[in-house]
């Protein structure tokens, strides 16, 4: 035996078998269960709306790693869940060459103009629903009616909410409509039941902790809670404000994304009582019915300074001397 | 109808914009700080490439130290012999002139004549590779090949060529940020010379066991040091060296030098050696 | 079940060896003794290019206050005295000895076993001062001077380490299951150290039951505690060990003699015994030679000096599909480029695996899923040691916390974006070091 032929390098030599593909494609697996009930609820053009999403985002990925000159990494699954949570975000009667300049604005603006997976501050996906959203209100806010064959919109409860108040928004749908998902909505945040499985899944692999959806989902409980038991006739019970709009899917999907959140378990509780709070705050007094996506995008910003929090204290930890005797 | 919204504007940002720059005018004036114009000057003539090579974190801070000590031995390497002249002509005292400086690479050992112990798959850095073993290279005191020192070099001089570092002669100042850089110590630096002699060799392993690892390796052989009339040439721990002050350039060692690849260099031009021992 | 408190991974075990006796492997024609086998200072030569020796003949003199001796290990002629590649990453000046093939032991060295009660202290710790015992787990800190801490330290627990928590090694667990006796008493002439206010655990990982069951049959009359610890890396990393045992952190820039703990080797404690009992000097250790690309896998005593490509042969020779050669274990041992390296007192394993495709998982960067900071053990942010050493702030680095990194590896493990981590870390420990250096100098 030729000793040329050995590999020399340093310990450890046994690696575990988790990959960035591995976590990216569970991401995309955990989110299949929501995909197939859009495409029930609404139809063959949300699953045509899903696909070129995701083409789209993979075409621009690979685009930018050619101009930036770097490996190519338009099949590590990052771009994949990307393009599915945009898809999962509009309506499913969107213009298609909307959903492609959304997938220019989440891969390029927000992903490979900050330096590319991992260094991005915000999330592309939801960034690239705030700019449809600002951009297209109209096209944005008409929810298809689900099983409905010609295509018929109609506003969210949330949309109803916020327009014609409190007993209109009720009489429109049932709290179950809004756990099975048979309501108005974008493609994905419909099904609280599918969303719900998808995050069993990654909770199971340990892919996601509970510390953001938990913090999240439980301060726009409270908050909510509050507001109604002051007034149950201006203010939705809590339990409508969890079945309605992106909540659980931001929650689980998209607060917990790694790159743009928190790492101390601490920074994570506050991450995520500041997208509740400021979910609730938009719910509830703003001028959009829906609030989780730019609540997320705000708390994003502050992640490096709750990082910051984190490195401090690490720092104050080794910089004091031991004591000598 | 536009004036109505456009005055209104204009007005408020423009006052806006006048009340800042009257607080920066104001600013300005309260902490301004005195500088002595020489050092200005100076500052200007220096290389301002805070490389460190004086003995100052900065050029600035050699310009300061240099106008309020007119320290003629100060020297700055890298500005050479063309700046002390400026600086002599500017602060009219007689700078020392600083002795011409090069880094050099004591090794030969590239793909083509070092062997190799196994394929390292680390962090490409040569730190990072001597922290398995002494790097890819059998010889454990050759050139790593992986290039560390580039990146510290202001002047781009470095580059990588068939695993081996080469150092730019013209462009290299004498600056030496490279030297710490290196895990094995092969770069050192040496007086610049139009011709001069030196063994580019770092092994102090015996004879056979240089052989063994490098074709380009001093196998202490003692030959050079018999032919040359000068002296110039000692063999220390299994390794020649070339005294520079005693040496004549002469050129006879490399004539007689056994190794496949000469380890005695001629300092200007490696290529004429290795044509002229191949023929 | 007792642990540690922060992190800790779980990697494949496979103790192939775990059922596999211990094989004494026949003393090769030729030895190449290291005298480089410890921490601290290499030793001294004391024979020269010709001189015949003995077994158990000292060889290699300790120089400086850290330093160890070196024996023959067998009996027949120094052929060379040169440097050569050393398991731990070095080259160190090593004593090559022909085998004269009658393995004849020095005149009063490796006795019938006497009682080691009538010993005091001081001869006690000289005896193992003169067996060149050192640390067997891996770092190879000389025993001697472990065992005499500072006097104003108190020890007041002495922890035995056999929970042996890298892959594939078994060298411990056989010892334990092999000689529990030798084990006992090693720990009992080092517990007779330090009084009778010294507690005494052996702490083993729960995946030995048989070690568990055998050894605290024989340490409840003595007042051992048997300690099972939850199977799970690196619970074997002195650190962990005394608190999981203890519940006691060590600080950074503290010493385990700081919180009153003191950690031995399973091997070490045996060693013990012979050097005080027996008057054997450290000249053989138990080896785990594993791994799939070796014929037979086997638990062996081999003398030191044996070089890798000897016990290869005897384990049944390598496959050509070999491609890395390790020494120690998998998560912080040492990859060789070469079978000629000798087995080292501190060689607990020898590894031959197919490693074909690690090199191949570049490194990419950070998806900040924090997932190395919840397996620290030490409680550090990997992932931020190694962005700053990859930017050489070596100022900052040392603010968070780089001295206290224990190189276990389980960072790099657990990495899904393939980042040499510990790599990082071990690089900016060198170039601050180097700094230092230059400064002082």
């Amino acid at each position: 035996m030729e000793s040329v032929n050995l590999k020399v390098s340093n310990a450890p030599f046994v690696r575990s078998k988790d990959s960035i593909e591995s976590v990216m494609y569970n991401v995309a697996l955990a989110l299949a269960p929501a995909t197939v009930i859009s495409v029930y609820l609404f139809g063959m053009r949300a699953l045509v709306l899903t696909v070129v999403s995701i083409l789209s985002c993979m075409a621009f990925e690979w685009l930018m790693d050619k101009a930036r000159n770097k490996p190519n990494s338009c099949l590590d699954g990052s771009a994949l869940v990307t393009g599915l949570l945009l898809a999962l975000n509009v309506p499913s009667n969107l213009p298609l060459w909307m959903v492609v300049t959304g997938a220019f604005i989440a891969i390029v603006a927000s992903k490979h103009a900050f330096g590319g997976l991992g260094y991005n501050v915000f999330n592309p996906a939801l960034v690239a629903r705030v700019f449809l959203l600002i951009s297209f209100p109209a096209a944005m806010t008409s929810w298809p009616v689900p099983f409905s064959v010609d295509m018929q919109t109609a506003a969210s409860p949330l949309g109803i909410l916020k327009t014609d108040g409190l007993e209109a928004a009720l009489a429109s749908f049932s709290i179950m409509d809004g756990f099975y998902g048979t309501m108005s909505g974008s493609l994905g945040e419909t099904s609280v039941l599918a969303l719900l499985a998808g995050a069993a899944w990654l909770w199971y692999k340990k892919y996601i902790t509970m510390h953001i959806p938990l913090t999240l989902i439980g301060s726009v409980f409270l908050f909510t809670g509050l507001f109604y038991l002051i007034d149950p006739t201006t203010y939705a019970s809590p339990t409508f404000h969890m079945v309605t709009g992106g909540l659980i899917l931001g929650a689980f999907f998209m607060a917990t994304d790694m790159v743009t959140s928190p790492l101390s378990v601490r920074g994570q509780l506050l991450f995520g009582l500041g997208c509740g709070l400021l979910t609730a705050i938009i719910r509830l007094w703003g001028g959009y019915p829906e609030g989780i996506s730019f609540a997320i995008l705000i708390m994003n910003s502050f992640v490096p300074l709750i990082d910051r929090w984190d490195l401090n204290d690490r720092k104050a930890k080794h910089t004091k001397k031991p004591e000598t005797p | 109808m536009i004036s109505e919204a456009f005055i209104p504007a204009v007005a408020s940002l423009g006052s806006v914009a006048l009340a800042l720059g009257l607080i920066i005018f104001y600013v300005s004036k309260k902490f301004h700080v005195e500088e002595d114009p020489t050092v200005v000057i100076i500052n200007d003539i220096l290389p301002g490439v805070n490389c460190g090579a004086c003995g100052y974190p900065s050029c600035g801070q050699f310009a300061e130290v240099l106008v309020e000590t007119k320290d003629s031995s100060m020297s700055c390497p890298v500005g050479g012999a063309d700046l002390a002249a400026q600086l002599s002509a500017t602060l009219g005292i007689t700078m020392a002139e600083p002795q011409p400086i090069t880094a050099v690479v004591l090794c030969q050992g590239d793909n083509d004549t070092a062997r190799e112990t196994a394929e390292y798959y680390g962090i490409q850095d040569c730190w990072a590779a001597t922290q398995t073993y002494a790097g890819p290279k059998q010889c454990r005191y050759s050139c790593i090949g992986l290039g560390s020192c580039i990146a510290f070099c202001d002047f781009g001089a470095m580059h990588l060529e068939n695993g081996l570092i080469v150092i730019d002669k013209d462009l290299c100042t004498g600056c030496g940020a490279c030297i710490p850089s290196c895990p094995t110590g092969v770069l050192v630096m040496q007086e610049k010379k139009a011709e001069r002699y030196y063994i580019a060799c770092n092994s102090h392993d015996k004879g056979a066991a240089t052989k063994k690892a490098c074709d380009a390796g001093c196998i202490a052989c003692q030959k050079c040091v018999k032919v040359c009339d000068d002296d110039a040439i000692v063999i220390e721990n299994f390794l020649a060296r070339i005294i520079q002050e005693k040496c004549t350039a002469c050129g006879k060692c490399i004539e007689v030098c056994p190794t496949k690849v000469n380890c005695i260099r001629l300092e200007h031009d490696l290529k004429e050696v290795k044509q002229k021992k191949a023929s | 079940m007792k642990t540690f408190k922060t992190g800790g991974i779980h990697p494949p075990e496979s103790k192939f060896t775990e059922n596999i006796p211990i094989e004494v492997m026949p003393v090769p024609a030729e030895l190449a003794i290291s005298l480089n086998q410890h921490l601290g200072k290499p030793a001294k030569p004391l024979v020269k290019v010709g001189s015949e020796v003995k077994k158990g003949q000292l060889i290699g003199d300790a120089d400086g206050f850290i330093s160890a001796k070196v024996h023959a290990s067998t009996s027949g002629k120094v052929k060379a005295v040169k440097p050569h590649p050393h398991p731990g990453g070095q080259y160190a000046v090593t004593v090559f000895i022909t085998a004269d093939g009658q393995d004849e032991w020095e005149e009063g060295l490796n006795t019938e076993p006497v009682d080691w009660h009538g010993f005091s202290k001081e001869e006690i710790v000289g005896k193992i001062k003169d067996a060149g015992i050192v640390g067997m787990g891996g770092a190879g800190f000389p025993t001697n001077v472990k065992l005499s801490p500072p006097p104003d330290k108190q020890i007041d627990t002495i922890i035995l380490n056999g929970a042996e928590c890298e892959p594939f090694l078994t060298a411990d667990h056989r010892l334990m299951l092999e000689s529990p006796q030798e084990v006992i008493e090693g720990l009992e002439i080092i517990a007779s150290l330090f009084g009778a206010q010294a507690k005494a655990y052996i702490g083993i990982e729960s995946n030995k039951k048989d070690a568990i069951e055998t050894l605290s049959r024989l340490a409840s009359s003595k007042g051992i505690e048997v300690v099972s610890l939850k199977t799970k890396y690196p619970q074997g990393a002195e650190k962990q060990l005394i608190n999981a045992i203890t519940g006691r952190t060590i600080e950074q820039g503290e010493l385990p003699f700081d919180k009153g703990c003191l950690v031995q080797n399973i091997g070490t404690a045996v060693a013990i015994y012979e050097a005080v009992c027996k008057n054997k000097p450290l000249v053989d250790r138990i080896v785990t030679v594993s791994g799939l690309e070796i014929g037979k896998p086997k638990n062996i005593r081999a003398v030191i000096g044996t070089s890798f490509r000897d016990v290869s042969r005897f384990c049944g020779d390598l496959k050509d599909s070999t491609n890395q050669i390790i020494s120690g274990g998998p998560m912080m041992g040492k990859a060789l480029f070469t079978l000629d390296v000798p087995v080292v007192k501190t060689t607990s394993g020898i590894l031959f695996i197919n490693n074909t495709g690690i090199e191949k998982a570049r490194e990419r960067t950070c998806i900040r899923c924090s997932k190395c900071v919840d397996v620290c053990p030490q409680g550090l942010a990997p992932w931020l040691l190694a962005n700053v050493a990859q930017f050489r702030e070596f100022d900052e680095i040392q603010l968070l916390g780089l001295a206290n990194c224990t190189e276990c590896g389980s960072c790099t493990y657990v990495c899904p974006s393939k980042r040499e981590l510990v790599h990082w870390i071990k690089y900016a420990k060198a170039l601050v070091n180097n700094r230092q250096k230059r400064k002082s100098a």
